[in-house]
């Protein structure tokens, strides 16, 4: 079963998205902010991330880049409100491999995630 | 402040509404404020800048939260309600926002928002900068919400 780490400041999305994943893979760790998204990737080593961009702290997608940079194998989904098409363009560029815009259907990202490992 | 970057709101707000608490939101009235000081209980503020920039107030009272909340938690309500009450109004301005922000970012735009600060009272007292507001409030079965857009353009 593959593992997935969840990255979302709001404690309601990140309980909406382990609700969803759990139907299918592992959720390894939820992290709040995108400086402990760094943090538990590096201790966990999960097999994918879901991350939202606005966050404090370190926001997702300076967590994207850091995660890219240091390994470059992460396979990121972002899950933002912010899908603004130059929102999507950079996070597409700096590395996601997907960008689920909220608010979104279950599926949307059940099949995202299956594509990972297609 | 122009007129039409109410627009993407009223679409943002109704869209979200449906889908992420399967309610029917309808438009009640446009007010023109001096500041985008909020009515009700609970208020939920969130920066805009970039292209456009400014600032976005949701406020809702009580009963809407709770209902809001129950909306977007899967499964049965955990024990520690206030906290997932303060993270559900949270995430729906930052989803409201974010789909609003879409519009108005368009083809070429950039737009950033900051992370929600939330204000939980009536009786508090917030002091706002004077900003040219826009206020729409919106009706539903399960309450009334009003969301307070003081924006102007930004640079690119």
């Amino acid at each position: 079963m593959k593992r997935g780490l969840i990255v979302d400041d709001a404690t309601v999305m990140r309980m909406r998205l382990r609700d969803i994943l759990q139907a299918k893979f592992e959720v390894v760790g939820e992290a709040e902010n995108g400086a402990r998204a760094v943090e538990l990737y590096e201790q966990l080593k999960p097999d994918f991330v879901t991350m939202d961009i606005t966050m404090a702290e370190m926001n997702g997608m300076d967590a994207l880049k850091s995660l890219v940079t240091r390994y470059p194998e992460a396979k990121v989904v972002m899950v933002s409100a912010m899908g603004q098409k130059a929102m999507v363009f950079e996070a597409l560029s700096q590395g996601a491999k997907d960008f689920i815009i909220k608010p979104f259907d279950p599926d949307r990202v059940i099949v995202a995630i299956d594509r990972l490992f297609e | 402040m122009r007129v039409e970057f109410a627009n993407p709101f009223v679409t943002a707000a109704v869209q979200t509404f449906q889908k992420e608490i399967g309610v029917r939101l309808s438009r009640k009235d446009l007010k023109l404020k001096d500041s985008p000081v909020p009515s009700q209980a609970i208020s939920i503020i969130i920066g805009v800048t970039g292209a456009v920039r400014g600032q976005v107030v949701l406020s809702l009272d009580e009963n809407v939260a709770m209902a809001v909340t129950k909306a977007m938690i899967p499964g049965k309500l955990p024990v520690e309600l206030k906290k997932l009450v303060n993270s559900a109004v949270s995430e729906l301005a930052n989803i409201i926002t974010g789909q609003a922000s879409i519009l108005l970012a368009g083809d070429h735009g950039k737009i950033d928002i900051t992370p929600p600060a939330i204000v939980m009272g009536g009786e508090l007292k917030m002091d706002f900068l004077n900003l040219q507001t826009i206020c729409l409030s919106f009706l539903s079965e399960i309450g009334s919400l009003e969301l307070n857009i003081a924006l102007t353009e930004g640079t690119l």
